[in-house]
């Protein structure tokens, strides 16, 4: 099977979901595939946001470039509604000034039909997410 | 309405400056959507919208009151883990409370951790009683501005002034944003 980036909307995936926005930066910048686009928090953390593929995936590699994300927790589910959510991946970041976060996960167990994206905390006030990718297959259509 | 920031303030300073009353005046003017909590611990909630004028943006202000001494506490400690601004209230009849504020500053700013410190205000309230004061405008406005605080003065007996301190905390708040927006931006 083909691996492609989950995580475009080209491909049919949508944010459901995010606590915070700005309409000049939704959440969608973080599917788009373009990486200057970002959606940026508005306040106090946590935030967070679900992204639903529409499909049965198995994620086998997750890059986020972000910035000022302190930690992050990621959630998945494989039902066809967006509940039953259980805890997947922590990770504690680093800030380097004037750089993106690049955050690279091997993924273990990577069957899902939605991630939650949980930012937990940060290292300013506000914290930005300009794209998410996860490599890995398309398992089986929802229905 | 193009943004909408949620601003979480704690409030500090010495017990009876006024702090308490400060915000149930701010709360009670009744302008605004508004509500009020009393969290479990004892320490209480205010909420309110406040437009940012010349932008359609709005700040949804978080403020968490405590009585004096309990400031500290694991709750609090909790709050202070996301970056805050600071309201810092002083009472213009008594020289301590004014004094206290670098200690409550310094608390405060060490509880913060990463790279920005908290923005705020500073407060002296109780301006009514004016055969009673005994701190200067401009004694506060001094060390505020070395402190890279701004500086207020109210009454809330005579409802004198409560709302600034509040819009501007709300202020600058939105011009953190602005300011991170571009650091995004730059990053992109
Ligand atoms: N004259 C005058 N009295 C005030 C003013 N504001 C508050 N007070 C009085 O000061 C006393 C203390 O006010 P509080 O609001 O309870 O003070 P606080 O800072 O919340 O005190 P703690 O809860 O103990 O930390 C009350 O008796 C108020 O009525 C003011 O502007 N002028």
């Amino acid at each position: 099977m083909r691996k492609v980036d989950l995580c475009l909307s080209s491909e049919g995936t949508e944010v459901i979901l995010a606590t915070s926005s700005d309409e000049k930066h939704p959440p969608e910048n973080i599917i788009d595939g373009n990486p200057e686009t970002f959606w940026t928090t508005t306040g106090m953390f946590p935030q967070e946001f679900i992204i639903c593929f529409h499909k049965r995936v198995r994620i086998e590699r997750l890059v986020i470039q972000s910035c000022f994300v302190r930690t992050l927790q990621i959630e998945k589910s494989t039902s066809k509604e967006p509940d039953s959510f259980e805890q997947w991946i922590e990770r504690d970041l680093v800030h380097t000034e004037g750089q993106l976060q690049n955050e690279e996960i091997m993924a273990n167990d990577g069957h899902a039909t939605y991630l939650r994206f949980i930012i937990t905390s940060a290292f300013d006030h506000f914290a930005s997410v300009y794209s998410i990718s996860a490599e890995g297959i398309a398992v089986s259509n929802l229905s | 309405m193009a943004v909408r920031l949620f601003l979480c303030s704690v409030r500090t300073g010495d017990p009876a400056v006024g702090k308490t009353a400060l915000a149930q005046i701010f709360r009670s003017d009744g302008a605004h959507f508004q509500k009020n909590y009393t969290l479990t611990t004892g320490v209480d909630l205010v909420v309110k919208t406040l437009p940012v004028p010349d932008t359609g943006d709005s700040v949804e202000l978080f403020i968490f009151d405590s009585a004096g001494k309990e400031l500290f506490s694991e709750m609090l400690d909790k709050l202070w883990e996301s970056p805050n601004v600071l309201c810092l209230v002083y009472d213009v009849t008594n020289e301590q409370s004014f004094l206290n504020c670098s200690k409550w500053l310094e608390k405060a700013r060490s509880q913060v951790p990463g790279t920005s410190l908290p923005a705020g205000v500073l407060v002296g309230n109780k301006t009514d009683l004016v055969s009673r004061r005994v701190v200067e405008a401009a004694q506060a406005q001094e060390w505020a501005l070395g402190q890279g605080l701004e500086c207020f003065e109210t009454s809330v007996k005579e409802m004198e002034n409560y709302e600034a301190p509040f819009q501007c905390l709300a202020r600058q708040f939105h011009q953190l944003y602005r300011e991170k927006l571009e650091v995004f931006h730059a990053l992109a």
